[in-house]
């Protein structure tokens, strides 16, 4: 029963949202995105301010179920550079995956490389970003591509909740050539970071993010 | 007597050796509650910490050390630097935590 309770505890402080996609130094961060066509698990130690090594699984498969592809890798995240303004904060980040590939539609397990690009900009009310990640193995090049942008209902101090709007443009090239569109409802609260939405076609999608 | 044991009471209480002095940084990036986690959890682990305060709306955070310990300003900019910030002022200020809090709050 206990082994349940913290399966279940460990998956809901997984799920992700693309904020930053690591912690501060020594922090552990565990993120998560789950939906119909992509589910991710990620968990990250912060090695430096700018270093963190983790693991991650990323799930994607079609909206008819006819393909899917599991990825499981060692990650290395990096924060390239970031700048802090007075009242803004903008990062570019590295995110790189090395570790194994399985599908329905290719024979075997094959080794996979994963590197990929974030670019952020946050204000206390404003938020967007930028993501592109390239997912490779012998004879398969999948990628996702995707870009957020949001606002705050109102600015929030460090003690209280803040909700959001955000609104993801994302492309799966392995799911569909078409980009999906999820607006979500974003709340930050401490060491808490939950988004909730559904995309145009009517798909729930909740992302979690925790850091310790 | 009895005139002079107040006075010196009061003297004792309210003489600057027992008066706090907490750092006031002003930090930039400081935009998000999520991630400004690592300031707050940083610096109270240091040993001369008593309180540590966040004030996203004004940029400020402020550390209170322990009765009869001074804060080491130079590790706490570190501990800042190391969550993600970047410290561009630090005042030294003769109140506590929870009077600095109280007078911005009142200021917003």
């Amino acid at each position: 029963m206990k082994l349940w309770l913290v399966f279940i505890a460990s998956l809901l402080l997984s799920f992700t949202a693309k904020a930053a996609p690591m912690g501060f130094k020594d922090s552990w961060m565990t993120m998560g995105d789950f939906s119909k066509t992509y589910r991710e698990l990620t968990a990250n130690y912060a090695l430096t301010p700018r270093d963190a090594i983790g693991v991650t699984s990323t799930y994607m498969q079609t909206n008819n179920y006819s393909q899917s592809q599991l990825n499981n890798e060692l990650t290395y995240t990096r924060l390239v550079k970031r700048w802090n303004m007075p009242e803004a904060q903008a990062n570019i980040w590295f995110i790189g995956g090395v570790g194994e590939t399985t599908g329905n539609y290719f024979g075997g397990t094959k080794a996979t490389v994963s590197p990929g690009i974030q670019a952020d900009y946050e204000t206390t009310r404003l938020y967007a970003s930028a993501n592109a990640r390239i997912y490779v193995a012998d004879g398969i090049t999948n990628n996702v591509v995707s870009a957020r942008t949001g606002f705050s209902f109102y600015e929030a101090n460090y003690d209280e909740t803040q909700p959001w709007l955000i609104v993801e443009a994302r492309r799966m090239s392995m799911v569909s050539t078409q980009y999906e569109v999820t607006p979500m409802l974003r709340l930050i609260h401490n060491r808490f970071f939950i988004e909730a939405g559904a995309n145009l076609h009517g798909q729930p999608r909740l992302s979690f993010m925790y850091v310790y | 007597m009895k005139k002079i044991f107040i006075a010196t009471l009061l003297v004792v209480f309210f003489s600057p050796a027992f008066a706090v002095t907490s750092m006031k940084a002003t930090v930039n990036g400081m935009v998000c509650a999520f991630c400004a986690q690592g300031i707050e959890k940083r610096i109270s682990k240091m040993p001369a910490t008593k309180a540590v305060y966040v004030d996203l709306k004004q940029k400020t955070v402020v550390v209170e050390p322990k009765e009869g310990m001074a804060l080491d300003q130079k590790a706490i900019i570190e501990e800042v630097k190391d969550a993600g910030y970047d410290i561009v002022k630090v005042e030294s200020v003769p109140k506590s935590v929870a009077e600095l809090k109280a007078e911005l709050v009142a200021n917003k």
